[in-house]
């Protein structure tokens, strides 16, 4: 295989995985607490501001060289901040979710989410100290690059392994949280919220919970991915892109760990991959405008055709069966919570 | 003093935008109960229609009644198209919500498509400043504020004096029963989109004659202060979007002119959250409450 080749291939497969990680908190919120957070992607790049100041350095005044401004510089060595990222993610996830998810219906709440989105965008580009305006933090530098003394092609592998270890240790999360008493409950909050708060359930709290862990993946998410591409704009973070997460967590099966896994193949990878390869036809953006108008189709196709996605959650049925499939998670059981 | 007074003058402006806007967002819901998030883009669409107008060398006037008839249109047409049958489908809530943000990034990048990405501005005759108190109006925003007054004093009209107002009101409240007293909902449920369609229409049109030059994205940016001119009044309550349109409208333009410019709908999210934390059914809203009690 070529070099050109093994770069491309590794680089979409980092893309993958932090795709693949930022989908899994998302269905977290989405497809297994019914949480509609349309500000997914602020938690993500949340956490990748984070990572990347804490990997700077502290910011040099400009007499000195320094291009640009932010806060709380420092260079911490490399995993600490990713896991800072997926801190200050659950942080902001609870600060937000306080005033959002108390005591509002899933409507208010998606609109609520939206504008924070589009607000965070606005104050990031303005507040020019806080994040260096539009223009963004570059030159971030790549985790253990100068400590290893690996090819440029050999470093690309290395970080495709570290993606996939990030992979793994969300997935071992996801996994415990949705197949314990704890993701039955979230389930149950999501089918019927009066039936679980009549059962004694704390269905704020919950929701809260599952919010702010879906915070934390977000943030890891956003930090493995600006570690890579060693730069940040609040440009790349707007709240269309959370519409791909959400098609993602929709092709390929909303509440199934298994699914959302292949939605991030086939959405924003593939889908999204392919249009690379076309030759360019049309002004400048006519392409992009095109692809967004086809993540958009894309959407409705399979919310009407096939709303369950393409591997749908796994029906759960209980020994001690309730009849209906509809009351299937509310049963009570021994070690629920 | 000298910045305040002016600020007062933009504000009331804006809040005559807001109020359009806010009340066919919040009557559209309040009957349908469809969250849409593509009215913003739908504004949008209507400014793109009345650039096209004007272009062609036709006043700016006709231009904004062409608006107004694209977003009725366009409105019905979405909700006949895809919002009512993805209901009868069987999509609940959360679907609906990705649907209607679907629609949106259609709509927006389908102007994009079609525009391209560059600014653009509405021809119109230079227009006089009118010095009212210590506030400067331009004509075109005397109009604007006419238009405003215009508009609610007919929803308020259409809501109480008429026998349509009256079965739009029942139909929000419940529509079940609205049918079963021998209401046509479908027939109320398409007025209710041809009337917040020709507000959302209007809105668009003069959103963009009050301001220098607008994108694709100016109807989606918008919606900011529309969400939270609904909120603070009480989704669904129009008398309620008028009194949030005055507030958050005269709110956002003294913190434009006081801390800058850039913070307008920050104010607006401010406000939003003060609401949601104090009281989430709105400032104006006891009818919300009763229906919280009830359900």
């Amino acid at each position: 295989m070529s070099v050109a080749w093994q770069f491309y291939i590794s680089t979409v497969l980092i893309y993958l995985g932090v795709d693949v990680i930022a989908c899994w908190g998302l269905n977290l919120q989405f497809g297994v607490a019914g949480l509609v957070n349309f500000a997914y992607i602020v938690f993500q790049a949340a956490g990748a501001y984070t990572a990347a100041v804490l990997t700077l350095g502290p910011a040099k005044p400009a007499k000195l060289g320094g291009f640009q401004t932010y806060v709380g510089g420092a260079s911490w060595p490399f995993p600490l901040p990713i896991l800072a990222a997926g801190l200050v993610g659950g942080l902001l996830a609870a600060v937000v979710g306080g005033f959002a998810i108390r005591r509002l219906r899933s409507d208010y709440e998606a609109m609520v989410m939206l504008v924070v989105s589009l607000i965070a965008t606005s104050v990031a580009t303005n507040q020019v100290g806080l994040v260096n305006g539009p223009n963004g933090l570059a030159l971030v530098p790549k985790p253990l690059e100068t400590m290893l003394s690996l090819s440029p092609v050999g470093y690309q592998w290395m970080f495709v392994a570290i993606t996939a270890a990030a992979c793994v240790c969300v997935y071992w999360l996801v996994h415990i949280v949705t197949s314990s008493p704890l993701g039955r409950t979230l389930r149950a909050v999501r089918d019927n919220e009066q039936a679980a708060a009549a059962l004694g359930k704390n269905v704020t709290g919950l929701r809260m919970l599952a919010f702010v862990l879906g915070g934390v993946i977000a943030g890891v998410s956003g930090a493995i991915l600006v570690e890579f591409i060693s730069a940040w704009s609040p440009g790349s973070w707007l709240y269309p892109e959370t519409f791909v997460y959400f098609t993602a967590v929709i092709v390929g099966g909303s509440g199934n760990n298994f699914g959302v896994m292949v939605g991030a193949l086939l959405v924003p990878v593939a889908f999204l991959e392919a249009t690379r390869f076309l030759p360019q036809f049309g002004p400048p953006g006519l392409i992009d405008a095109l692809q967004w108008i086809l993540v958009g189709v894309l959407a409705l196709v399979f919310l009407w055709f096939w709303p369950r996605g393409v591997i749908p959650e796994r029906r759960r049925r209980f020994p001690s069966a309730a009849r209906s499939d509809q009351k299937r998670s509310l049963i009570p059981t021994r070690t629920g919570r | 003093m000298n910045t305040l007074v002016p600020a007062i003058g933009f504000g009331i402006v804006t809040a005559s935008i807001l109020a359009v806007a806010g009340v066919g967002f919040t009557l559209q819901f309040g009957v349908t109960n469809i969250l849409n998030l593509a009215y913003g883009d739908i504004m949008t669409a209507a400014a793109f229609i009345a650039y096209l107008v004007t272009s062609a060398g036709i006043s700016v006037w006709l231009a904004l009644v062409a608006g107004a008839a694209f977003g009725a249109v366009f409105s019905v047409l979405l909700n006949r198209a895809i919002y009512t049958p993805f209901v009868r489908h069987g999509t609940r809530l959360f679907g609906m919500i990705i649907v209607t943000i679907a629609v949106s990034l259609i709509v927006q990048n389908g102007l994009l498509a079609i525009f391209g990405a560059n600014f653009f501005s509405l021809q119109m005759a230079r227009p006089s400043s009118v010095h009212v108190g210590g506030m400067v109006f331009t004509s075109v925003q005397l109009a604007i504020i006419a238009i405003a007054i215009a508009v609610m004093l007919l929803v308020h009209l259409l809501l109480r004096y008429t026998k349509l107002g009256k079965a739009m009101r029942a139909t929000a409240t419940d529509p079940e029963l609205a049918r079963n007293c021998g209401i046509a909902t479908d027939r109320v449920i398409d007025l209710a989109w041809a009337i917040s369609g020709t507000l959302c229409g209007l809105a668009g049109v003069i959103l963009v004659m009050n301001v220098t030059a607008f994108t694709d994205t100016t109807g989606s940016q918008f919606l900011i202060p529309i969400v939270a001119v609904a909120v603070l009044g009480g989704i669904g309550q129009p008398y309620g979007a008028m009194l949030g349109a005055v507030v958050i409208g005269i709110a956002s333009e003294l913190a434009a002119a006081v801390i800058s410019p850039d913070y307008k709908d920050v104010v607006a999210f401010v406000i939003l959250v003060i609401v949601l934390l104090a009281r989430p059914q709105g400032i104006l809203s006891e009818i919300a409450t009763r229906k919280e009690v009830a359900a």
